[in-house]
């Protein structure tokens, strides 16, 4: 009895370590998010881990009200790119969900498109620089660069995999009896797949997509290609908060930063159980 | 028409085999097809035509301020010339050889800190839910913001700095990301703080997934929590070891975002990884010719080796299943 106690305790110190450095960046994000301009470079004994005078004016900087500390004038605000980021990042799910899950289907039970799994396994492995060039000079072709049309289509192209393979497991899981049964009493294939089949899989459906907006939400380099001045995501946006008089706006990015990571942190959590399956390509189920 | 089973017969369920079953039922209609269809589509157009591309252009000196159109690109014909260059290049192999440097570096350590976690996880403890959560929310944080946290964390006035100070007992102001070596360490860290929580998660679906009544067995046969996890934990999990090692290995030759806003490559090329390779000679040099030809090089050698990893990965999922 005396060596588990102690055991537990043991456990929870290293649990409470793996914490502590889990929560430094984040937290030294908020701190530095609410922190006067004064504060943001701070060194030494003048380093404040907690801001002593904390303030909104990093979140009204970037959305473009005047503040006292900061006389930069903004060019864009961040308003403009949260804009971006939710539309691009929100039909690019919708283009990766509807493709991929129809896919899915067609595969798990019509047996078509057997080529797909090898191929969009590729496709995530490939590094998206090794197709830029090519991607960048068809962009311009279709006039598709820096508008956000163009940008869901290729964030939808590059997160097909994970809708695509995270579908076809749970197909391939469902029981087929309700289908058939449904196929006898004569109702058409594609209303099997749109009426039965798929308000089955509403769960599965929505943790998917999710995780794919999760995905899409997270990228930088695809946008910081493809984007040049009236698209650009948060994270490009963010990159270029700088200015000439001040340098880096150390708050004002920590404040968008903190605004860009809250909805992926929730979904995250709210679908913690299917990011294993997700992220293993659903080599492996929880 | 090849569709004449329309009318679909249900299989006695039970005495089928499962993937038999839907053969049967379903048949080979028109409406799989369909539903393939734009799959197939959008993944042709991402790779057929780019692949044809950059196999043209690579032949070519061919960049776009040559003021020459892509298609007329034969005008700047150079032959094989790019794929030599490339084969002679050092800032090339140098990028290359970072990038291995960091995936040998950071995949063990973000494999051992997660299968310690995880092995922590196994039982039941007070608000353990809520630990977990909490652990597994640097891999949902944005790979770009996340570089941005350590910029800032590593900032020689930084808060990294002054807790060394603390520890140390004297001032230390390393200014990290000026560094060479030890802006690649940072980038590292910075990474092994992101990736660590997928290691875990994926580890401990790994280690749950092990039928709980044999580790009873085992403790009450007397063996210790160590040869426990030797003869019946570690058998088991070793295909899902594979797959974290293998995910994080392919995550990690693509290394870009976090590393891109850190250091942008820097100090001079010191943390230059094949993506920022790519991206600099892409956005700044402009040799498109030379760059397509680096990309058919990298997609040809990773085809091989995504050929070979499915092979071995639907060879585990049978025996994770099994």
């Amino acid at each position: 009895m005396q060596r588990s106690v102690i055991f537990e305790l043991i456990r929870y110190c290293l649990v409470l370590i793996a914490l502590f450095f889990a929560m430094i960046p984040v937290f030294w994000m908020i701190s530095m998010a609410f922190k006067p301009i004064a504060e943001w470079t701070a060194s030494g004994a003048d380093l404040t881990w907690w801001p002593k005078a904390p303030t909104l004016d990093n979140f009204r900087f970037i959305f473009g009200q005047n503040t006292n500390a900061l006389i930069v004038e903004l060019e864009r605000t961040a308003g403009r790119a949260i804009l971006a980021s939710l539309l691009s990042s929100v039909i690019g799910t919708l283009i990766a969900m509807v493709v991929g899950t129809s896919a899915a289907y067609g595969l798990s039970r019509y047996n078509y498109g057997k080529n797909l799994p090898l191929a969009l396994i590729q496709l995530r492995l490939f590094p998206p620089l090794a197709v830029m060039i090519p991607v960048m000079i068809m962009w311009t072709f279709l006039n598709l660069v820096d508008t956000w049309w163009g940008l869901s289509l290729i964030y939808g192209i590059v997160t097909l995999p994970f809708s695509f393979w995270l579908m076809k497991t749970y197909f391939d899981e469902m029981p087929k009896e309700i289908e058939e049964a449904a196929l006898v009493e004569g109702c058409s294939r594609f209303r099997v797949f749109t009426r039965i089949t798929l308000p089955m899989m509403a769960g599965p459906l929505a943790s998917s997509a999710l995780l794919v907006f999760i995905l899409n939400w997270s990228d930088y380099l695809i946008a910081l290609m493809l984007t040049t001045r009236e698209w650009v995501t948060i994270p490009v946006y963010m990159a270029s908060l700088s200015s000439s008089m001040t340098g880096q706006l150390y708050g004002a990015k920590a404040a968008l930063g903190l605004i860009a990571a809250i909805p992926p942190v929730i979904f995250g959590i709210a679908i913690q159980k299917h990011l294993v399956r997700g992220l293993t390509f659903g080599a492996l189920k929880q | 028409m090849s569709n004449v089973d329309d009318t679909a017969k249900p299989v006695a369920s039970g005495t089928v085999e499962k993937t038999d079953s839907h053969f049967h039922a379903y048949g080979k209609n028109r409406l799989g097809l369909y539903l393939t269809l734009p799959a197939q589509i959008l993944v042709l157009f991402i790779a057929l035509f780019p692949l044809l591309m950059q196999l043209y252009i690579s032949l070519t000196d061919w960049t776009p301020l040559t003021g020459v159109r892509w298609p007329q690109a034969y005008q700047l014909w150079s032959g094989l010339a790019n794929y030599a260059d490339l084969l002679d290049d050092d800032r090339f192999y140098g990028a290359l050889w970072r990038t291995f440097f960091i995936i040998i570096v950071a995949v063990p350590i973000e494999f051992f800190l997660g299968l310690a976690m995880a092995l922590l996880f196994m039982d039941e403890f007070p608000a353990k839910r809520l630990f977990y959560s909490a652990l597994l929310v640097p891999m949902m944080i944005v790979p770009a913001v996340a570089g941005y946290m350590f910029f800032l964390l590593f900032q020689s006035g930084g808060p990294i700095n002054q807790l060394l100070s603390l520890a140390l007992g004297t001032k230390v102001a390393i200014s990290w990301l000026s560094d060479p070596d030890l802006a690649l360490a940072a980038v590292i860290i910075s990474d092994i703080w992101q990736w660590t929580p997928l290691m875990f998660l994926i580890l401990l679906a790994g280690l749950l997934g092990v039928p709980s009544e044999q580790l009873k067995a085992a403790t009450l046969l007397g063996a210790s929590p160590w040869q426990r996890f030797l003869t019946i934990l570690l058998p088991k999990i070793k295909a899902i070891m594979v797959i974290a090692l293998a995910i994080r290995t392919i995550e990690l030759f693509k290394i870009f975002d976090t590393l891109y806003i850190m250091t942008a490559g820097g100090p001079g090329v010191a943390t230059e990884t094949i993506s920022v390779f790519i991206f600099k000679i892409t956005t700044q040099e402009l040799v498109w010719g030379y760059v397509a030809a680096l990309a058919l090089l990298i997609l040809f050698t990773l085809s091989v080796i995504a050929g070979l990893a499915m092979y071995f990965l639907q060879r585990k999922k049978r025996e994770v299943a099994a």
